[in-house]
């Protein structure tokens, strides 16, 4: 009796701590890709031309000119996303630094032109833009970026790509055009 | 006869025990919560006060102030909506968490001005409404808040830094989240003249 019990327990024991917690149940469904290829999901995909870093960029809105300094480094990664099926509007981008610690396209750019955030991917119609990040200097190795419809996507798809570390030095200035950088 | 008499006997002293031991029980919990309620009170009078530039970490947010004034208009230059009048504080803020946030609304709260609502941030490097704060990367910022023009102002501003906790995995979704933490530190700003707030 007694050991059936104990049994019992413990099994039940196994099992509760073993469960996955709920926000892995319902988290993003990940594919996890390198920058010199292309990475699809079952959704979309998405192929990294380019990666640029720079000091401060600058770009035209309105006609005005705007020009946003950091206190660290831009990043603008330059991308071709696809849809599958159906529309997708690829709104939340990340860059994860070498500290882990995730930064968010930089609302500050939200506004330059030709900035993915903005767009809208239709299927059959590969749509190419930027992505503007803004993160300390450190944080520059190792990065890894990731795409997905909206922030923390629970049940979608989320498509993550490791970038290669950059070498050279950031550009003192990156100037964002229409026709991209 | 008499058997049942001694039946019912025993049954009003057990009802008697049972009334008495509910009546010492609730009483213990009355005292416990009065005494945990005291306790929290002198808990609560102990927070510390910070002077100016004074960095004070608040869990998810380091802030320390610069000053506070009245703006002739908003720090983007906008004008200030008719009928109100300006207070804005200075500071620099800096987000201690893994992820770029926005969520430095209840941050800071004016304990003398009369029921003001979650202040607009602006971020001074730009000029411009302050949206996420990236990690690592302190800004200097202003918050400001709006108050009808007729409203008797301090002379000294009094700010309650409200603190945050990180939980790895909370009690509901066992997921990693932001909880409150209460007070952390209170500040008193001298809310001096009028001052237009433009700098670089």
């Amino acid at each position: 009796m007694i050991p059936a019990v104990l049994g019992a327990a413990a099994l039940l024991a196994a099992l509760q701590a073993t469960t996955p917690p709920y926000a892995t149940l319902t988290g993003p469904i990940s594919t996890v890709g390198r920058q010199s290829d292309t990475v699809s999901s079952d959704t979309f995909s998405v192929k990294i031309n380019r990666v640029l870093k720079a000091k401060s960029i600058a770009y035209k809105q309105f006609g005005r000119a705007v020009d946003l300094q950091s206190s660290g480094v831009w990043v603008a990664v330059s991308a071709e996303l696809q849809a599958f099926q159906k529309t997708v509007p690829v709104r939340a981008a990340t860059l994860i630094g070498s500290s882990g610690r995730m930064y968010r396209q930089s609302r500050r750019a939200g506004d330059a032109p030709n900035v993915l955030s903005t767009k809208t991917v239709q299927p059959g119609l590969p749509t190419t833009g930027l992505l503007v990040f803004e993160l300390p200097e450190d944080e520059l190795r190792n990065m890894k970026l990731v795409l997905s419809e909206q922030y923390d996507p629970q049940l979608k798809d989320e498509i993550s790509v490791s970038l290669e570390t950059i070498e050279t030095a950031p550009q003192a200035r990156l100037e964002i055009r229409k026709d991209g950088v | 006869m008499g058997g049942l008499k001694r039946a019912m006997r025993s049954k009003t002293g057990k009802a008697w025990l049972t009334k008495l031991l509910a009546g010492a029980g609730g009483l213990l919990a009355a005292s416990i919560s009065l005494g945990y309620t005291l306790y929290e009170r002198r808990q609560a009078d102990v927070v510390p006060q910070v002077e100016v530039a004074t960095p004070v970490d608040a869990g998810r947010w380091k802030v320390s102030f610069a000053g506070s004034a009245l703006a002739k208009e908003m720090p983007n230059g906008a004008k200030i909506s008719p009928g109100k009048k300006a207070i804005v504080v200075s500071m620099m803020l800096e987000n201690l968490s893994a992820q770029s946030s926005n969520l430095y609304g209840s941050l800071i709260k004016p304990t003398n001005l009369p029921d003001t609502p979650k202040p607009q941030y602006y971020l001074s490097r730009d000029r411009a409404i302050l949206w996420d704060l990236q990690p690592r990367m302190p800004e200097a910022v202003t918050a400001v808040w709006e108050v009808p023009a007729n409203v008797a102002l301090p002379d000294v501003l009094r700010l309650r830094v409200e603190g945050e906790f990180f939980k790895p995995r909370d009690n509901l979704y066992n997921a990693p989240g932001w909880f409150p933490l209460g007070t952390v530190a209170e500040i008193a700003l001298p809310l001096d003249g009028e001052t237009s707030e433009t700098k670089p």
